[in-house]
């Protein structure tokens, strides 16, 4: 009985090694007959065709310490263009004239030109939802030039260009949009949503760098306008998701300017349906240091954070205003998540309304409540370089 | 071979073996004549150049023989007090007196005993005990004198400590019999002796403490050595592989140890031992997987770092099993795993390599397993040599020759690193060998391939069984109270319980409350 059992065993065992061999192995595929995709980027052609450009490392030339033999030659990275009717017509053609497989695993930055998002990017961006190998958490740019060059750009510190833009994303200076996040801003109530837009700097002259350039703001699929920096900077105050803030005042009577830095801050949008007005309130709370204190004021004294912090809440209030102004007003797109905010909270009357919500939303009236706390005077309480009576004004 | 295996066999003639076991012949009483045992005796010692038969007369009036083995006995002992004070004829008339008693009162030897057959005789001498026969008696006498050349007791080689006795098992039954008798001094500790191998006659020895096992386990491992029948047992490993449960288990399922420290704690928690003459290793049984894991040193250091350094040991069982498969199986299968920095300088440094992964990882795991055995066999002097070339083997020269890539090596190199850390050296080699079919399975199907391997061990694992102790237990089945053994090291205050192997058990091996504080000590 119990040979038999082990007889039993042993003819399974066999058998799965059998099977492994043949099928094992169809999708083995080693790492140096890959072309690893590190940035990809989206042009259009004069026809209407898209431009696919990737960036594609070079670990030859990466070759450091360890191996010996490859000396670091050439280029760490190569940039291969080539045109297409959609991306994976345009892909094959690339695989086409590639010796290695093309591998977008680890593909983290999506380059769109400002032509092709324009045009519209939803139908560009399901090749990314659909495609496997793509990561869902690449990170998109809309750039205002042509796309090739962002790609050419050599970069200081990171591998390659792509790297830096994705850095870039990741200090949340500007906005921060994978391509999950475009796919459910598109999806959700607000179907509108501001992009990063990056583009190249040749300052110094000869020296050519990235640099966030304010956000373009996408309004059904289609791009339809641009904001600066500091206007991206209030979308972000919008959306919660501000991390990096300096705020600059000048105090009343005296002489100088005080810098505050953010150390956190919480939005919380709070809508509100009363006699059929629709209403956003805006709740922030904004905690900040003292980083730079160029007058006499002496910022421990409470009277004077309280007047300073009511000057702070201006400030943020006016900044968050001007881009209401610009992005409610002018271009009409929620890329604030307003509509959203309206549909958690009052389901039946936003499902009633929402084909309204376009019309509505320029109209929209927007409190703005800001509080704001001054938390910490820095490594000094008094102002430096002066004596300390001298220091202390009230 | 395999393939004789594939064939489903319809009817298995068991070629029954009657009568194998040498059944114990009629045995042969000592003849009442002098001569005729004499001639007996040389004629089984036919050849035997170490035999040593002395004919002499007790008190000038009885004769009679002495038998020995050379160098088994101690020969001035037997001089002085065995023969001297037979030989000697003294004043008064004794000639009245009985053989026996006359023997006994002269011997000044503690041990004496009656011999009556033939085959009691040869078994004696053979253990080392001088056998006196007298003229018209049927009943000879043994004498306790046994002595031979034993190895000192010294450090296990194989069980290191930095804490904890020092002292290792020898090849001499006796000596580490003692070993134990003097760290169990209760007359609990039960030897049961057992004669193995039909030239070799072993001396195998069922070592327990009675009141703490389980009875019924004693009579299995009693049953279980009965069965044994072989020509000769050369060490406990011979053993091992006879009463084992699983016999095709890559896994180990009895412990072997050559501390006697290790084996009285297993005996104070209820296992049983069984020693072998002639080998340096005890078998202890049952035994679980996570026995495997446990250093003696664990229950000496502090709690926390003996649980910490469990913990340590965990991961590392499982890099040794997993790490060079997982990284054949992310390398060709899964590249979108590996974070891109390190997918880009793996990449660079495996530009040169003419080699798939698998075959690179095959080509560094044999030739370490291959450096492991040279270093293991070799004399100490040449050891450093092989490390040194194995060192630049698979270090420097095979990584700037090409032929494989710097990653691999650190790979590799973990991995070794990582078995050796498992105490036991039989569950160690176990694993490393069970690395290779992962290494075929993530090669050719990936992480699902390994999946699958690692499904198969476990399932493997939990089907084996230690003299009826589930192999995966106290974590299948699950038993909470244990897991403060096994996948940590509580303090000895509050390990009151012993683990519960089989049957009935004496539940608790001290009394609780005993955490120390300074309360305590006021009362």
């Amino acid at each position: 009985m119990h040979l038999l059992r082990t007889n039993i065993l042993l003819r399974t065992i066999l058998i799965c090694l059998l099977l492994l061999v043949l099928n094992g192995c169809w999708d083995r595929v080693e790492i140096n007959d890959l072309a690893i995709v590190m940035g990809i980027g989206l042009d259009k052609t004069e026809e209407g065709d898209i431009e696919l450009s990737v960036q594609i490392a070079n670990p030859k030339a990466m070759a450091g310490s360890g191996s010996s033999g490859g000396q670091s030659s050439g280029n760490p990275i190569v940039v291969e263009t080539v045109t297409g009717r959609t991306i994976f017509d345009a892909r094959s053609k690339l695989q086409e004239s590639l010796s290695r497989q093309l591998f977008e695993g680890h593909n983290r930055v999506i380059f769109i030109s400002k032509a092709l998002a324009e045009e519209g990017i939803q139908k560009h961006i399901d090749f990314f939802a659909r495609f496997p190998s793509p990561r869902l958490r690449a990170n998109i740019f809309i750039v205002d030039s042509k796309v090739i060059d962002i790609l050419k750009v050599p970069s200081d510190f990171e591998l390659n260009s792509s790297e830096v833009a994705r850095e870039l994303a990741k200090l949340k200076i500007g906005m921060n949009i994978t391509t999950k996040d475009l796919l459910e801003q598109l999806a959700n109530e607000s179907s509108s949503i501001a992009l990063p837009s990056i583009t190249v700097e040749d300052k110094p002259v000869g020296t050519k760098g990235l640099r966030v350039n304010g956000s373009a703001i996408i309004k059904e699929n289609k791009m339809v306008g641009e904001i600066d920096n500091a206007l991206s900077r209030g979308v972000l105050w919008l959306r919660d998701e501000i991390k990096l803030s300096s705020v600059t005042l000048e105090p009343e009577n005296t002489e100088g300017y005080i810098s505050f830095k953010l150390l956190r801050s919480s939005t919380d949008l709070s809508p509100t349906i009363k006699n059929g007005k629709w209403k956003m309130v805006v709740n922030i709370t904004t905690e900040d240091d003292v980083v730079e204190n160029e007058t006499n004021l002496d910022v421990l004294d409470p009277k004077i954070t309280d007047k300073l912090e009511k000057q702070l809440e201006q400030k943020v209030t006016e900044r968050i205003q001007k881009t209401l102004d610009y992005v409610q007003k002018e271009i009409g797109a929620d890329v604030f998540g307003f509509g959203e905010a309206f549909y958690r909270k009052f389901p039946k009357q936003w499902n009633k309304e929402k084909d309204m919500w376009a019309e509505k939303f320029p109209e929209l009236e927007v409190e703005i409540n800001c509080k704001a706390y001054i938390r910490r005077p820095g490594r000094s309480n008094i102002p430096q370089g002066t004596q300390k009576e001298e220091g202390v004004k009230k | 071979m395999a393939w004789n295996l594939l064939k489903p066999k319809k009817q298995k003639k068991k070629k029954k073996q009657t009568a194998t076991k040498q059944s114990k012949q009629g045995q042969n009483p000592l003849s009442t004549n002098l001569s005729d045992n004499k001639n007996q005796l040389r004629s089984i010692y036919q050849d035997c150049s170490d035999f040593i038969l002395r004919s002499f007369m007790i008190s000038g009036k009885h004769q009679a023989i002495l038998i020995y083995m050379d160098g088994l006995s101690n020969r001035e002992e037997i001089d002085d007090n065995v023969l001297s004070p037979l030989m000697v004829k003294t004043q008064e008339d004794q000639s009245d007196l009985q053989i026996d008693k006359l023997i006994k009162n002269r011997v000044s030897i503690s041990d004496v005993k009656e011999v009556k057959t033939i085959e009691d005789c040869i078994q004696l001498i053979s253990s080392g005990n001088p056998v006196v026969l007298v003229n018209n008696s049927k009943t000879g006498f043994s004498v306790g004198l046994p002595q031979w050349e034993k190895r000192s007791i010294e450090a296990p080689e194989a069980e290191k400590a930095i804490r904890g006795p020092r002292e290792g098992f020898v090849e001499t039954l006796a000596v580490n019999i003692s070993m134990l008798r003097r760290k169990i001094r209760s007359p609990k500790l039960k030897m049961q002796s057992m004669e193995i191998g039909r030239y070799t006659k072993t001396n195998v020895i069922i070592t327990y403490i009675d009141g703490v096992v389980d009875k019924t386990l004693v009579e299995e491992v009693e049953n279980r050595l009965k069965r044994i029948d072989i020509d000769g047992i050369l060490d406990s490993g011979v053993i091992e592989e006879f009463i084992e449960d699983n016999p095709y288990s890559p896994f180990p399922q009895i412990l072997e140890t050559e501390r006697p420290d290790t084996v009285t704690g297993n005996l104070l928690e209820g296992r049983i031992a069984i020693l072998v003459d002639g080998s340096p290793s005890a078998l202890i049984v049952p035994i679980t997987f996570y026995s495997f894991l446990q250093a003696n040193e664990d229950y000496y250091n502090r709690f926390l770092i003996a649980t910490a350094i469990r913990w340590l040991r965990f991961i590392l069982v499982i890099i040794s099993l997993l790490l060079p498969s997982l990284y054949v199986a992310l390398l060709t299968f899964h590249q979108e795993m590996i974070p891109t920095a390190l997918l880009i300088s793996m990449a660079s440094s495996r530009e040169q390599v003419p080699f798939p992964a698998i075959v690179e990882v095959l080509i560094m795991e044999i030739t370490f397993e291959a450096l492991r055995e040279a270093g293991l066999r070799l004399p100490k002097q040449i050891g450093s040599a092989v490390s040194i070339v194995g060192a630049l083997v698979i270090g420097e020269s095979a990584v700037s020759a090409g032929i494989v890539s710097a990653p691999m090596v650190i790979v590799v190199a973990i991995t070794g690193i990582a078995s050796f850390t498992i105490p036991r050296y039989s569950a160690a080699i176990a694993l490393r060998m069970l690395r290779f079919p992962l290494i075929f399975l993530g090669g050719m199907l990936g992480l699902l391939g390994i999946m699958l391997g690692i499904i198969m061990v476990i399932v493997h694992l939990s089907t084996l069984r230690s003299f009826g102790v589930p192999y995966l237990s106290p974590m299948a089945p699950m038993k909470y109270s244990e897991i403060k053994d096994t996948m940590m090291r509580a303090p000895w205050w509050k390990l009151n319980k012993r683990p519960h192997l089989t049957g009935e058990y004496n539940e608790y091996r001290q009394s609780s409350g005993q955490k120390p504080s300074p309360i305590r000590g006021k009362d």
